[in-house]
């Protein structure tokens, strides 16, 4: 007799696993050649303009609208959309910057309207996920302590499907979601402006810092703006994340994180 | 009547003198805390304005409720919706945000210009948020004064954003709780029993409050128990605020 589970861990059933790390992790080995090429990459935000200089044409899209009538308050419309605010665009041009060549999907979530927005957030989370998005970059967050349950349930369905799940953390020192799970890279400004250079915290919540501050970034009508804000450096790592992707598909997000770590500049 | 229950004229009584003590006993006007706020992030930040904008979830329109410094007068009222603009991308997003070249966007620049009078070139946005809801944003526009990078001035106005958050919820606290009171001492002065007219304010409150009206019955029933009984209630109630905590944190 075996307690559950055992049986995954029989010879004859034990999955082979890649033992892809190498030694010392450089640049060179984590992306180098790599365009983020075969990446799907989700970006859950305020929508994409697709035709900004650059962005090129979309994967795919969808828009999430809070709906008291549909069983978990929110509803999925797939097609093209346009971008509301001009962040969505933003985030999107950042991570063409660091891997042109990933498969990019706009998944709106922000502008309908703001009464239930953790739970639009969530679906738009849940339908990547369905569509087998392997990196999601969300630059917002709830502070709403009523949905921790409800995001880390999500974030670790994405951690155990390898989905890399990439949040912005909030400028208050107080728990926000999804950015406050273990499970997610969790990523705050850093003071850099290189957008291949990272460095990695000890003292998390915020595990990976990233430029953000007075960056030229992509917005509406084609233009750019100079802004500053942690919802830029989240993307960043998103496209790097991407970027390695395309080269080792097989990593996991624990992988991912010692990668990411030992590619950081503070890292000895 | 329940033997229990005050008498219907003292009720009445009770609930003319709340109607008079209220306004003096609640915290001062929130917005009273929030232009003292505004007030000070403006001078902190050498800027030119800054302002608290309310969401109005039945319009989903941000309200700008107090502002300091340039346009500050045609600001105050002015409401723009929630679903667009820097602002409204802060209160959606949860997330900070500084633009430094506005103008540029001759839409934005028009928009503005036209209502307020005064058209700036930098705006820092955060949202005002609780572990309840998200309420609102606090901007600055042309901030003169820096404690460096952009960041460093978003860690600055976190604190005043802290600041409106708690002013806020804590005169909403006050006039929820008020109000449940009020009207559930209206109702049992028109002739129900205190228990009934919990029971009923119970069953009309919103969620939230509706939790609280249901505690505020077990209170009500508990009070009428002995002493004996009192005591095992305050230990559980102890035990489960304890257990609650450790959870959380």
């Amino acid at each position: 007799m075996k307690p559950a589970w055992s049986w995954q861990f029989d010879p004859a059933t034990l999955q082979r696993v890649p033992a892809s790390l190498p030694a010392a992790i450089t640049r060179e080995w984590a992306w180098e050649g790599s365009t983020g090429a075969g990446v799907k990459v989700a970006v859950i935000d305020s929508g994409i303009d697709a035709s900004y200089p650059g962005i090129g044409p979309l994967a795919g899209g969808a828009v999430v609208v809070a709906d008291d009538d549909a069983p978990r308050g929110a509803r999925v419309i797939e097609g093209p959309h346009e971008d509301l605010f001009g962040h969505g665009t933003a985030c999107a041009a950042i991570i063409r910057v660091v891997a042109p060549d990933a498969e990019l999907y706009s998944i709106r979530v922000l502008g309908e309207r703001l009464t239930g927005r953790g739970i639009v957030f969530a679906e738009g989370m849940r339908w990547a996920l369905a569509q087998g998005m392997q990196v999601l970059n969300m630059s917002l967050s709830t502070s709403r302590a009523d949905y921790f349950g409800l995001f880390h349930e999500i974030v670790d369905g994405a951690y155990f499907q390898r989905a890399m799940v990439v949040c912005a953390v909030n400028n208050v020192r107080a728990p926000s979601y999804p950015s406050q799970y273990a499970s997610v890279f969790s990523v705050a400004a850093h003071e850099g402006r290189d957008p291949f250079r990272l460095d990695y915290n000890t003292s998390p919540p915020v595990e990976f810092g990233a430029p953000g501050i007075d960056l030229e970034v992509g917005w509406l009508g084609g233009r750019t703006i100079r802004a500053t804000g942690n919802s830029f450096a989240a993307p960043h790592i998103a496209g790097l994340i991407a970027r390695i992707l395309g080269k080792h598909p097989a990593l996991t997000p624990f992988q991912m994180k010692t990668v990411l770590m030992a590619l950081a500049d503070n890292a000895q | 009547m329940d033997d229990r229950d005050p008498p219907r004229d003292v009720l009445a009584e009770l609930t003319q003198l709340a109607a008079d003590l209220g306004p003096v006993l609640r915290p001062r006007d929130d917005e009273e805390f929030l232009q003292a706020i505004v007030e000070t992030a403006r001078l902190v930040f050498d800027a030119a304005a800054c302002s608290i904008a309310l969401f109005d979830e039945h319009e989903e329109e941000l309200e700008f409720r107090v502002a300091a410094g340039s346009g500050a007068a045609a600001t105050i009222g002015m409401r723009i919706p929630a679903d667009r603009g820097i602002a409204g991308w802060a209160l959606m997003s949860g997330q900070s945000i500084a633009v430094d070249d506005v103008r540029q966007d001759p839409r934005f620049a028009a928009d503005v210009a036209a209502t307020t009078g005064y058209v700036p070139n930098a705006i820092m946005a955060m949202p005002l948020e609780s572990e309840r809801r998200s309420f609102g944003v606090i901007e600055v526009l042309d901030r003169r004064r820096s404690g460096g990078e952009g960041i460093d001035d978003m860690e600055l106005l976190a604190l005043f954003a802290r600041q409106a958050t708690l002013a806020v919820e804590t005169s909403r606290i006050f006039s929820n709780l008020g109000q449940a009171i009020l009207e559930s001492v209206a109702l049992a002065a028109h002739g129900d029993d205190l228990r009934t007219a919990l029971e009923q304010r119970a069953a009309k409150a919103p969620r939230a409050q509706a939790e609280l009206a249901e505690l505020a019955l077990l209170f009500h029933d508990l009070g009428v128990l002995g002493p004996e009984e009192r005591r095992v209630a305050a230990r559980i109630a102890d035990d489960f605020l304890a257990y609650a905590r450790k959870r959380r944190h």
